[in-house]
């Protein structure tokens, strides 16, 4: 199809819609190594196949800027995000006249895809906004379609300025996307206004802006128990967290989820399951669960049902269970879920009262209590703020193994990465001041395009 | 007023020559010697001139003047004088020839064990670079013309199999190699004649610029039909693999380094014991290579009368490769049939079937692009833990899920077990290609030549492939594949000759003529998973999911018009110039035409009084000069549609989408190279040594390059743009002598020497240098002032003797130390122990090594003794440096075996070694992460390429047999080299024709010991 028709039906702008999240989909990011990263940095997975190409270097911190990881999730992130300009310049140049009425939630879906992309990028390739309050150096702000030579050289922008550009971007998708969405794939798979609130949450939470993340989640969670969006598509937890990670899972728990299809699968070691699972359900047991990390917690129970989403009956070692179809590995990939928003909730109000703060006790039991039904919080549970906001931390650790949550977490906290040992080899503990806390920018970026360097 | 004249033709030894024609210049009136070489003729009053001609004797013109007897003696003829030169779109004698040719007889490459011409062609020419770049069995040689001459485009000269462009490179889409030129049978090939410099290769245009290889197949001759028998059957097995630690070197090295940690840890590598109680102690060469079996038959018959000459022949050839699995089957029919009607008209046609079969279980690990595949056998057979078995001790396979299980070892091993890959996985191309072409000639007068050529050229590939469950590819459900591509194409040429000689010592060849080319290609398939029992294992059987494999559309047409203009003066002097108009259709409207021309001249001084006079004259017989200058181009890989920006259809969620996939160039143009050739060619002591010298350089303008875009640019390629130069220049020797030649035994040689110097100029504007990847890893940097395909590597200095770790050398200049045992973040030390930033390969690479053969050639001997012949083939290759990355793969200290070499290591403090102290899980100290220059070594190499004793039963008794002839010989090939090169072959190339990633050995196989014994059998 040439560039010039690209734009002249309808149908065609919507699939270029799709385009753009086919593009954030790829297995170098959403489809898969986005949240592999985000587990293999932190303590909770060891590394046991030693081989380079299976998220070895990351996971020791030992990741060069011409290494594949750090090279490939870079350009992935940066072609969705030239897909979205391009699309957003080609509607501009004629296609929200073709698009009418629809125009502006397509515009929306782009710049839900952009914020997302951009939002990926700041947290590995950038040091973390409470360092220097964003000032630190971001990333080349890239707004305009590129569809020809001539446009390497661009200075990168400071991190505020990325967090900036990615919260103007959720704020029109916001008003622009759709309220609600009746087709229950597309509601899980592609964005409307609650996944931009969503995803607000957890900017802000990076941010450590706490009283914006509680405006926000606000929009999408009552105030009341049982938690669910008052408008909107009707966000709610589901009732067994065991059910969210099979197959093609549309649950209203699920906000937004990367789809895969048998044409259209993750790729050859990029599945979340290829890693996590151990050879006896057809992975290749590349992370298994270190002993010393989330899945030692005592207070988390045995009979918590997310312990069933954990496997040790294989060679002594534990496995995560979540994403267990087998290949060719067709579950979808979790990007927000609801459960997240209600602790980034939790989490924001706890800090914003000196005392341990009642709705934030409410939100965390809501998560706690429904996969541990003999564990129940209350106000008294907890001894300070400070320990209500470590149980909220902790929560998260059990709640979003795997999605690719804990590392986020760590840098935004300014937390050590801790140390780990895997088969007699330790990697040392990362303080937030070394090098090794963020990634390099990829080689390919600072050779071709001058104004940004390492 | 008639007179009769009379005479006697002798040959230079005064013996008579019957037969001979004696005739009036001018007319059609003659005579013919008798027996005793005696003539009469009645010559008119106006006669001048007698002309007295024989066959293979020069002839001579006698004034007649007032003679009434004229005895003559006529000189055999020069063989040079006689012999044709094979050139684009036609023929030209040899000495006037002012092109830069080499020709090849098909004789000399027939016989040779390899299934296809042009991995036999090493060594045979000068200017001609061939490199075997592995072991697997009908893989395409590197074959440069006179260097590397782009960048992004394919390098590969141009193949011409009678008049028709033929499909060359890899055209399997599976893990068994698939060269297009093994459809020709070597048997069938008369010559193969290069095409070097612009004179030779302007005349093709858009397509010269890589140099161009016509190749004649074999055609009847005039007389009694003759049947022919080749045969050959031969052995190949691998040689100077790498020398691996056993079990308990492995176990001792690997517990080392675990106790080398920083926190001390207990051996974790335990033996296990095997079915006979003994602990496993496993070569896993056993397990890789095999000695493989070949053989090959070839019949040919071909004749013909006056009018009518035909060629049949049949081939079959069966060769396994020294991979198991790897294996290579051809069945050929080659027909073609030559016919005069009268003398205005003739026709004629000329077919060629041919049926490949490449198979292979296994990833070679040694294609491109392979290099770090996890099956890659090569890869497989040096790094799997010795002290493991393929199988369990109660025989079934050594598993654990899709990897090899660990036995004793208390760590995982992270790569397959090949063996139930090799046992059950297929992976194979077939190939069924017609080559054929039909022709009409008239001569309506007989100056004048009028031809028309229609060929086509058609190659289906049938792709199958199938991937047990058990492990590997497919594993857990298994895969199977199956497509097919169609290559199909068509040229028409039609030309119009003049040849005349006016004045006696003016000669004109006036060429005209008009081409069109079209080629297509489609391809479909599926590709299935999910097996659902496991007895199927092909693509018909049951399966649970369905996608596509190889879906492939695009043509293109390529329309031409061309025309050549030879002139000699009294073969003294030589012009020549060329001219062709090509039109492509990958460009974009009015960019689509571009022209090509190239002029040459020839002044053969041995012709001249001044130099026959001369004392020199008495040593040097022949000399002549030549030069020529001109252009051609190439447009080999610039995609169909190149010049249009696209969207492509995807998916998401199973809905199609649509993305922007192409940002094309619709300025895109082919790239030229400027050609300039200068030479003289030579003969001393009466032809006793002859050789040819020429100094040539090649200006690429306008190179094509994929303009790197900076990644957060987000661009879906990197937009094609004609923007680079560079140049190849250098300087050719060949010489031939004949040192002995005795009634019983003759000795001649042949030596040719290349010197080539590539140089890249100009890259694009803000892309200061280009790099390539050889699978993960980056070994290679093209920068302006630099040649191509330049070893870009982390320079290391050795080991610091006082700690046992790896000296590395950053940008600064500086030298860091790592310790692997150390904390993250501490790892890299400067050598006073303080801290030093780390490694990183992305700004510490530096371009270090030139991987381009400097210099190559051959030296070719022939010895005959009576009835038995020698033939020795020496080839060489020079001034360059190879990356060894198979090194830093067997001294890698995760759970992979390691070469014996690492029993060497450092071990305490005082200790001079190469090897670094072993730490468990160490892959940077020895080049595993990243590239370092400790793993680069010089690849110089001379090699007995061939080696072929042959004995010829004498006449009498091959009469008494009834046949005319037979000869038996045995023969070997690569037996031996000499190198400083540490792996099993220098001439090797994990990236095949690649040119911006030369010179890397990254998990290659080498290349084969081949013995052969043979037999031919003429009736």
């Amino acid at each position: 199809l040439s560039d010039q028709t690209a734009f002249q039906t309808l149908d065609r702008i919507d699939a270029q819609v799709k385009g753009i999240y086919s593009a954030i989909k790829s297995g170098q990011m959403l489809g898969g190594r986005y949240f592999l990263y985000h587990d293999a940095r932190p303590e909770n997975f060891l590394s046991d196949d030693g081989n380079r190409v299976t998220i070895r270097a990351p996971w020791e911190f030992s990741l060069g800027s011409s290494d594949d990881e750090c090279r490939n999730l870079w350009a992935a992130a940066y072609t969705t995000i030239n897909r979205a300009n391009l699309f957003l310049d080609g509607m501009e140049a004629g296609g929200n006249t073709v698009a009418g009425a629809k125009a502006n939630e397509f515009n929306g879906e782009a710049k839900f895809l952009r914020a997302l992309s951009y939002f990926c990028l700041i947290q590995l390739y950038a040091r973390p906004y409470w360092d220097g309050n964003g000032s630190k150096r971001g990333l080349p702000l890239r707004l305009k379609g590129i569809n020809g030579p001539g446009f390497n050289e661009l200075a990168p922008v400071n991190v505020g300025e990325v967090y900036k550009q990615i919260l103007l971007d959720l704020d029109f998708a916001e008003t622009n996307l759709a309220t609600t969405v009746a087709d229950i794939t597309a509601r899980t798979t592609r964005a409307h206004r609650n996944t931009a609130i969503a995803l607000k949450t957890r900017v802000y939470l990076c941010m450590r802006d706490y009283p914006k993340v509680i405006t926000e989640a606000n929009k999408i969670v009552s105030a009341t128990a049982p938690f669910k969006a008052p408008s909107g598509v009707a966000h709610a937890l589901a009732a067994n967290i065991t059910s969210l990670f099979s197959g093609a899972s549309t649950d209203l728990e699920n906000i937004f989820s990367m789809p895969f299809t048998n044409n259209d699968a993750p790729g050859t070691q990029n599945q979340l399951g290829h890693y996590y699972r151990p050879a006896s359900s057809g992975g290749n047991a590349i992370f298994s669960l270190n002993p010393a990390g989330v899945i030692g917690d005592a207070t988390w129970t045995k009979t918590d049902d997310r312990r069933k989403l954990v496997d040790t009956a294989a060679n002594s070692k534990s496995y995560l269970k979540k994403f267990n179809g087998g290949a060719p590995w067709l579950d979808w990939a979790p990007v927000i879920r609801y459960s997240e928003v209600l602790l980034n909730l939790a989490e924001a109000s706890a800090r914003g009262n000196a005392a341990v703060d009642p709705k934030a006790v409410e939100l965390l039991n809501a998560v706690r209590n429904r996969s541990d039904k003999a564990t129940t919080y209350t106000v008294a549970s907890f001894a300070s703020a400070a320990d209500l906001i470590s149980a909220i931390l902790q929560e998260r650790n059990i709640e979003l193994l795997g999605e690719g949550s804990r590392g986020i977490d760590i840098l935004r906290l300014g937390l050590d990465f801790p140390t780990k040992t895997s088969g007699g080899f330790t990697v040392s503990a990362v303080p937030s001041t070394s090098a090794a806390y963020i990634w390099p920018i990829s080689s390919d970026e600072t050779r071709l395009n001058p104004l940004i360097s390492n | 007023q008639n007179r009769v004249i009379t005479g006697k033709v002798t040959d230079e030894k005064g013996g008579p020559i019957p037969n001979a024609s004696v005739m009036i210049k001018g007319s059609n009136t003659g005579a013919t010697t008798n027996g005793e070489g005696a003539f009469s003729i009645t010559v008119p009053a106006s006669a001048k001139v007698l002309v007295i001609s024989s066959i293979g004797l020069s002839a001579a013109e006698v004034t007649i003047g007032n003679k009434t007897t004229i005895d003559v003696s006529l000189k055999s003829l020069d063989k040079e004088l006689q012999e044709v030169v094979v050139v684009g779109y036609g023929t030209q004698k040899k000495s006037s020839v002012t092109a830069n040719i080499v020709t090849v007889k098909g004789s000399a490459i027939a016989d040779k064990p390899a299934p296809s011409f042009d991995a036999s062609l090493g060594g045979r020419a000068a200017g001609v670079q061939i490199t075997i770049p592995n072991g697997v069995v009908n893989n395409p040689p590197v074959f440069r013309i006179r260097g590397t001459n782009s960048i992004n485009l394919s390098t590969y000269p141009l193949i011409v199999v009678d008049g028709v462009p033929t499909f060359t490179g890899d055209v399997s889409g599976t893990l068994a190699a698939s060269n297009a030129l093994a459809s020709i049978n070597p048997a069938d090939i008369e010559s193969m004649d290069i095409l070097k410099d612009a004179a030779a290769t302007a005349i093709y245009g858009s397509r010269g610029a890589n140099g161009v290889v016509l190749i004649t197949t074999k055609k009847g001759k005039r007389g009694k039909a003759k049947v022919v028998y080749d045969g050959w059957a031969g052995w190949t097995k691998p040689t100077r693999l790498w020398d691996m630690m056993n079990a308990d070197q492995y176990m001792e090295i690997k517990n080392e380094g675990l106790a080398n940690l920083a926190t001390p840890a207990a051996p974790r590598y335990l033996p296990t014991p095997g079915p006979d109680g003994q602990n496993i102690n496993t070569n896993w060469y056993d397990y890789a290579y095999r000695t493989g079996f070949s053989h090959s038959h070839n019949v040919s018959i071909s004749g013909g009368s006056d009018a009518t000459t035909f060629y049949f022949s049949a081939g079959l050839t069966d060769q396994q490769g020294m991979i198991l699995k790897n294996s290579f089957n051809r069945k050929n029919i080659r027909f073609n049939v030559d016919h005069r009607v009268n003398k205005v008209l003739s026709a004629g046609m000329n077919a060629n079937y041919s049926n490949e079969y490449n198979k292979a279980a296994a990833n070679s690990g040694s294609l491109p692009g392979a290099a770090f595949a996890s099956a890659g056998l090569a890869r497989l057979a040096l790094t799997l833990p010795p002290n493991i078995s393929p199988y369990k001790n109660d025989g079934s396979y050594n598993t654990n899920g899709n990897a090899i299980g660990p036995m004793n070892n208390k760590e995982t091993i992270g790569f397959w077990n090949p063996v139930p890959i090799i046992d059950n996985n297929y992976s194979n191309a077939e190939n069924d290609h017609i080559q054929g072409n039909v022709y009409v000639q008239l001569k309506p007068i007989p100056d004048v030549t009028l031809r028309t050529n229609y060929g086509i050229d058609y190659l289906n590939v049938d792709n199958r492939g199938f991937n047990t469950a058990l492990i590997g590819d497919g594993f857990p459900t298994g895969s199977s594949f199956g497509n097919l591509q169609k290559n199909k194409r068509w040229v028409w040429t039609t030309t119009a000759q003049y040849d005349h000689t006016f004045f006696d010592k003016h000669t004109v060849s006036l060429l005209a003529g008009t081409e069109q080319q079209r080629t297509t290609n489609e391809g479909y398939g599926l590709s299935r998973t999910q097996l659902s029992d496991p007895f199927y294992n092909n693509i018909q059987g049951g399966w649970l999911t369905n996608n596509t494999s190889g879906l492939a559309l695009g043509e293109n047409y390529l329309w031409s018009g061309f025309s050549r203009l030879n002139y000699d003066y009294d073969r003294k002097y030589f012009l020549s110039g060329s001219f062709r108009r090509d039109g492509y259709s990958a460009f974009a409207d009015g960019l689509e035409y571009g022209n090509f021309y190239s002029f040459s001249a020839g002044w053969d001084l041995a012709q001249e009084k001044f130099f026959a006079n001369s004392p020199l004259s008495r040593i040097v017989n022949a000399f002549k000069l030549r030069g020529s200058y001109g252009t051609s181009g190439n447009i080999s890989g610039i995609g169909n549609f190149a010049s249009n920006s696209f969207y492509s259809a995807g998916y998401y969620n199973g809905a199609a989408t649509l993305a922007f996939s192409q940002a094309g160039n619709p300025n895109l143009t082919w790239e030229t190279s400027k050609k300039t050739d200068i030479g003289f060619s030579f003969g001393l002591f009466n032809d006793l040594i002859t050789g040819e010298v020429a100094y040539y350089k090649n200006d690429v303008d306008g190179l094509l390059l994929n303009v790197p875009m900076a990644p957060s640019t987000g661009m879906p390629n990197n937009p094609l743009t004609n923007i680079g130069a560079m140049y190849n220049k250098g300087i050719e020797v060949t010489l031939n002598a004949s040192p002995v030649s005795t009634k019983d035994f003759r000795w001649t040689t042949s030596f040719n020497y290349t010197y080539n110097e590539n140089k890249v100029t100009t890259l694009a504007p803000g892309v200061p240098f280009i790099t390539s990847v050889t699978g993960l890893e980056t070994v290679n940097i093209t920068m302006p002032n630099y040649p191509i395909s330049y070893l870009y590597v982390i320079p290391t200095a050795g080991v610091n003797p006082a700690t046992g770790q790896r000296i590395f050398v950053n940008a600064k200049g500086e030298k860091v130390q790592y310790n692997h045992a150390a904390a993250v973040g501490a790892r890299y030390t400067y050598l006073d122990g303080t801290l030093a930033p780390a490694i990183d390969a992305g700004k510490d690479q530096v371009p270090m090594y030139n991987s381009i053969p400097r210099f190559y050639g051959g030296f070719d001997n022939n010895f005959n003794y009576k009835n038995f012949d020698l033939n020795v083939l020496v080839t060489y290759q020079g001034g360059f440096y190879v990356y060894n990355g198979t090194q830093a793969s067997i001294r890698d200290q995760r759970f992979w075996n390691s070469e014996t070499a690492v029993l060497r290591r450092w071990k305490k403090a005082g200790d001079v070694t190469d090897i670094p102290r072993v730490v468990y899980g160490d892959n940077v100290s020895n080049g595993s992460a990243n590239p370092i220059s400790e793993n680069v070594q010089k690849g110089d190499f001379i090699k007995l390429r061939n080696v072929a004793l042959g004995y010829s039963l004498p006449a009498k008794a091959a009469q008494k047999l009834g046949i005319a002839n037979a000869r038996f010989y045995v023969s070997g090939q690569n037996l031996g080299i000499i190198t400083k090169y540490k792996g099993p072959d220098p001439e090797v190339s994990s990236n095949g024709n690649g040119n911006g990633n030369q010179g890397v050995d990254r998990n290659s196989v080498g290349n084969a010991i081949t013995m052969t014994v043979g037999l031919t059998v003429g009736f």
